[in-house]
């Protein structure tokens, strides 16, 4: 099909070469001239031949977000120019899950373009499910199923094990390394029933754009988008603690998008006033899957609240036989916008937007859960909240304002001056759900005080004033101000407001350098701290703080905060042909404790501390001339952070304040990169060549520290976790020959490689850094059933040969 | 006909369709004011009667393409029958002011070269036409500020990328002032930038926003994000506060080394702000990874394992986001 798609397309072309080499229609007239539309030929290339590739290690690795199956290798441009209109298209690896196509028309009353997007995500060929996907369900082997649960409801009466550490075949639990060793021996009744599997999805765009300019001043354009997306991604579903399941989530929905709008421009000014309306529908509401251990509801014939589910299921695995979740919900959303530019005067303008937004989501809810031993009378008559949902569709609903309004004015040359106000609002106004009652993974009933659903409403004003003063040649220095006010609902903060302030240095007009440097430095202080009475509170003592946390959590993205940027950039041009340039940007944030922190309780601080990035970037460009080009960059970046945490039992339990129990991880990564180019445009007779080569190398490490690690550390239940690393490294070449102005050969060539270790991947010998990768996924580790998908090294070559054609 | 063939066949009709009338010299009836259009007949170009005679301080096209052997051609500057256009007005001498003084003299004092001059001089020139659209909030716009100018990234007589770019890609100019933040799209995890899926123009505007940081979409962050991520958009039942707030917030868009793009690797990023009792703050290490069913909080998708509806849940009992 692929290779007749190229066929049908180069026809096409032919048909149309064909075409526009008929006699052009005869002048109108000798005074005016003649119009030139005829007489400028078409141009373009044919580019077309063979792909080949071969691949070791991770193949949809090496694929991501292309499709280099051996084929047809086309890429096709076709492009007219004339005093009257342009045109412009071109068609990309067609046949090919990530083909291209764009046309572009212009004319002087009519702007208009065409493009298509095929974007593969290619997760893994090497994946493996038991699982069979019927729409939007995914099933199990009963007879393994039935297997695993045994005869009765008792822990340890199956046959098999479904997942490790979970009730089945022993062990029903891991907590040490004889059960471990145990689980890890007997392997899931699964393993034998997950064929390997191709894990992907494809989105698919096209989109159409137009401007028609109806008089000298006024432009109406319209725009269309649509965006398919289907496939399968790795996703979980997983039913207690120690019953984790991961799945092939299938994928099949779509988004279209519609803009509208009308503009008024003239040199003084613009208005322009837009619709912008956007509709996503998901074929699936909902996903329902099999429980690995479970063919039967669990049921220990016990009466509320002692049974008949298991009031620790969430936890022990004995839960329900299926499980059901709701998927991305049909949304839309519509925004009504007015911008505007209006030149005061010589040199002071004011711009600005207005922009209304409304969000729409009403699927219909799935019940509380799809356990039939929790909805049956006894259950229902000690949980009466589960009877039926308080309403039968979501009715979510969201808001939002925004404005700008940007001053800027140079009263002269050496000064500039820029204002800026926005104000943003986004008010969700869906309407409160009660789920005090509620069910934990399809399992346990609970009851619960914080169970009525959120609405996390902000508005925000920010103000900007900046000042830049041009006293010589040498460059801009400007200085600035800006101030951000938030307000939140249902966060830690009620009022957060933040102080910017800011230069920078600017040169433009040397021909030897150019530097620009920034600093910024921000305070964010947060007021009406919310200490809740409620969650975990047992004592109602304002122990803990909102949700049950340590009352002094601080969330990073509100709480007060020291933030430092910095940038600069510097490029030196000695000659005309070489630039050196050099950059460097690094920022630090600190957070702090706020002042309202119980005095009883002084120094305490949880969650992220800081946050330190650098990046250093040093290289040059060649350019000798217009048919040589060579040039490359080094960069070293790092990124670090600590956060602290305290591993304890809520209260009253004595941990909850013991400061022995507190602990710290430590994240650094160092990323080195590398670019380097070399273009040479006929060193040789009619022979172009391309080389590029890219490299990025990254240790990722992170190190707990803190007392409650050492108490770890002391009775042999802490192993430190092994650095992530990963190396990836690409080279491409181009060779083009021509044997004549129009004909000519190519040879291009791609390779990649990467080498990476990451604990989080399960290989046939366990998690990897601490065992050697094997390349071959284990769907069957401790308290889970998972596909396989993880991050495994990979290498490949693809080569392209093709025929060039110029015309 | 399943929709990729549909849409590939409607793409290949389209575009040799297109081709094909264009090749034919078939073209819809031409609107252009005062020129007597016939259907099927491009009228004569109107500005050459009046080019042949430019008044006042003009000299026209020909005069200064005696020296200059810059030119437009091929570019949407130069479709004559565009009224708006500069070839439609007065050609060169529309962006460099008129050139009498110039061509009499030859002194490059007396002729507008945006190369010696003020950035925001160079701006008003642009802008006196692009001003609209993309282009409307340029004006007090983060590069205006910072003292770049049109000609620092676009060229008109000597583009080397599309669209007019002074460099071969969007990602080799950009890079020449954000290196650090092109050198993200290098690692592990990262958007298809380097696959040339996207480029830096898919989410930003660089000529000004009424969004944050430039992004070209919506009025927040999310917005910009879920203009293509639809499927996060909600509004759901159950919100997840920072995800509310903005999906930088756990998320690096341009790329890093952690599984999703995620700012550090689970369970750790979700541990700065859940600290809470028993599972959320524990201690996940080797030890728990090799031995406990509880490895399956570091394994995998980590905290993700159960709390799959990280975005948003609409599952009346997806308080903890599981389901």
């Amino acid at each position: 099909m692929r290779n007749a798609h190229v066929i049908l397309a180069f026809a096409f072309l032919v048909v149309a070469k064909a075409a526009s080499g008929q006699t052009p229609p005869p002048p109108q007239a000798p005074t005016p001239a003649p119009p030139v539309a005829s007489s400028l030929p078409f141009t373009g290339t044919l580019d077309v031949g063979g792909l080949f590739t071969t691949t070791s290690g991770d193949e949809a690795r090496y694929e991501r977000y292309r499709d280099n199956r051996d084929g047809v290798f086309s890429d096709l441009t076709a492009r007219r120019d004339t005093e009257v209109f342009l045109f412009d298209a071109n068609a990309t690896h067609i046949g090919y899950r990530d083909q291209r196509y764009a046309v572009s028309y212009t004319r002087p009353k009519l702007d208009f373009g065409f493009r298509f997007i095929g974007q593969p995500v290619n997760y893994s060929y090497i994946t493996r499910t038991p699982f069979t996907t019927e729409g939007s369900t995914l099933t199990l082997d009963d007879n393994a199923q039935r297997a695993v649960q045994g005869p009765t409801f008792a822990t340890n009466d199956g046959t098999a094990v479904g997942v490790p550490c979970a009730p089945g075949a022993p062990p029903a639990a891991c907590g040490n390394p004889a059960q471990a060793a145990q689980a890890l021996a007997n392997r899931s009744i699964y393993n034998n029933l997950a064929p390997t599997f191709d894990m992907r999805q494809t989105r698919n765009t096209a989109a159409f754009n137009a401007t028609y300019a109806a008089t000298k001043d006024i432009d109406v354009d319209a725009g269309f988008r649509s965006i398919g997306r289907k496939g399968e991604q790795p996703f979980a579903g997983s039913f207690a603690f120690n019953n984790a399941v991961e799945l092939a989530k299938p994928l099949d929905d779509r988004t279209n998008d519609f803009s509208l709008g009308a503009s008024w421009a003239r040199p003084k000014g613009s208005v322009r006033i837009g619709y912008d309306g956007s509709w996503f529908n998901n074929q699936f509401s909902s996903l329902t899957w099999d429980n690995p251990i479970f063919i039967n509801d669990y049921n220990n014939g016990l009466l509320p609240p002692n049974g008949p589910y298991d009031p620790s299921g969430y936890s022990n695995g004995n839960g329900a036989a299926m499980g059901r979740m709701s998927v991305a919900p049909d949304n839309s959303m519509h925004v009504f916008s007015a911008t505007a530019l209006y030149k005061v005067w010589r040199r002071t303008s004011l711009n600005g937007t207005a922009q209304f937004t409304t969000q729409n989501q009403n699927d219909r809810l799935i019940p509380w859960t799809s356990n039939s031993v929790i909805n049956s009378p006894v259950v229902i008559a000690a949980f009466p909240g589960l009877a039926q949902v308080p309403r039968a569709t979501a009715e979510a609903k969201a808001t939002g304002v925004n404005t700008l309004l940007n001053f800027n004015t140079r009263p002269s040359n050496l000064v500039n001056v820029a204002v800026r106000y926005r104000f943003n609002k986004r008010d969700v106004q869906t309407p409160i759900f009660d789920a005090s009652e509620y069910v934990r993974f399809d399992a346990v009933p609970e009851e619960v005080e914080e169970g009525h659903t959120p609405q996390f409403d902000n508005s925000r004003h920010t103000f900007d004033a900046n000042v830049s003063f041009t006293p010589t040649n040498l460059g801009t220095v400007r200085v600035g101000y800006g101030h951000e006010a938030i307000a939140r609902q249902g966060r830690g903060f009620a009022d957060v407001g933040e102080n910017i302030f800011r230069v920078s240095w600017d040169t433009y007009s040397s021909e030897l350098f150019s530097v620009r440097a920034s600093f910024d430095a921000g305070r964010r202080r947060g007021s009406g701290f919310v200490e809740a009475a409620e969650g975990n509170d047992d004592l109602g003592t304002g122990a803990t703080g909102p949700g049950g946390t340590q009352p002094t959590l601080r969330y990073y993205d509100e709480a007060d905060r020291n933030r430092t940027r910095g940038s600069v950039v510097f490029t030196v041009t000695p000659t005309e042909v070489v630039d050196v340039f050099f950059q460097f940007s690094g920022g630090h944030d600190t957070y702090l404790a706020d002042d309202s922190v119980p005095v009883s309780r002084p120094g305490e601080l949880f969650g992220l501390q800081k946050s330190t990035v650098t990046s250093w970037n040093a290289g040059l460009d060649y350019h000798p001339t217009d048919r040589i080009s060579a040039g490359g960059n080094y960069g070293h970046d790092t990124y670090g952070s600590l956060q602290r945490s305290r591993n304890a039992n809520p209260p009253p339990d004595p941990t909850w304040t013991d400061p022995n129990r507190d602990w710290t991880l430590d994240n650094d990564d160092r990323v080195d990169t590398v670019n380097l180019f070399l273009n040479l445009l006929r060193p040789f007779r009619n022979t172009d060549v391309r080389v590029e080569y890219d490299l990025s190398t990254s240790n990722n490490s992170f190190v707990h520290g803190g007392p409650r690690i050492a108490a770890l550390q002391s009775i042999g239940q802490f192993i430190p976790l092994p650095d992530v690393d990963n190396t990836w490294q690409r080279l491409t070449a181009d060779v083009q020959y021509f044997f004549s102005r129009r004909v000519g050969v190519g040879l291009g060539y791609y390779f990649e490689r990467l080498e990476i270790v990451d604990f989080n991947t399960i290989d046939s010998s366990g998690p990897n850094g601490f065992n050697p990768a094997t390349g071959v996924p284990r769907i069957d580790w401790l308290g889970a059933l998972i596909t396989g998908y993880g991050n495994r090294p990979y290498s490949g070559h693809t080569g392209f040969i093709r025929l060039l054609y110029h015309f | 006909m399943n929709r990729p063939r549909f849409y590939l066949l409607a793409a290949s009709l389209t575009f040799g369709l297109a081709v094909a009338c264009v090749g034919n010299g078939i073209e819809p009836v031409v609107m252009a004011a005062g020129a007597g259009a016939q259907a099927g007949r491009p009228s004569p170009p109107p500005s050459r009667a009046a080019a042949a005679q430019p008044p006042g301080e003009y000299v026209g096209e020909a005069t200064c393409a005696a020296c200059h052997d810059q030119s437009y051609k091929g570019t949407k500057h130069a479709l004559m029958l565009n009224e708006r256009t500069p070839a439609a007005t007065h050609g060169c001498e529309s962006c460099h002011g008129p050139g009498k003084a110039h061509a009499e003299s030859g002194d490059p004092a007396l002729i507008k070269n945006p190369k010696k001059m003020k950035p925001a001089e160079v701006s008003d020139i642009c802008t006196s036409c692009h001003n609209r659209a993309s282009h409307a909030l340029w004006d007090g716009s983060q590069h205006f500020q910072r003292n770049l100018t049109c000609t620092t990234c676009h060229s008109v007589h000597a583009p080397k990328g599309e669209p007019q770019l002074v460099a071969r890609t969007e990602m080799e100019l950009c890079a020449s002032c954000h290196r650090p933040v092109v050198n993200r799209v290098y690692r592990f995890h990262h958007m298809p930038v380097r696959e040339g899926g996207l480029t830096c123009s898919s989410c930003h505007n660089p000529h000004g926003s009424s969004n944050v940081r430039l992004l070209r979409a919506g009025t927040t962050i999310d917005e910009s994000c879920t203009s293509c991520h639809t499927d996060k958009r909600g509004p759901y039942l159950w919100e997840h506060a920072p995800v509310s707030e903005s999906c930088t917030t756990c998320h690096e868009p341009h790329g890093t080394n952690n599984d999703r793009m995620l700012v550090s690797k689970l369970p750790f990023l979700c541990q700065r702000c859940h600290v809470t009792s028993r599972h959320p703050p524990t201690v996940y290490e080797g030890y728990l990874l090799q031995n406990s069913a509880n490895g399956n909080k570091i394994y995998a998708r980590a905290c993700a394992n159960c709390h799959t509806q990280v975005h948003g849940s609409n599952a009346p009992s997806g308080k903890a986001l599981l389901r």
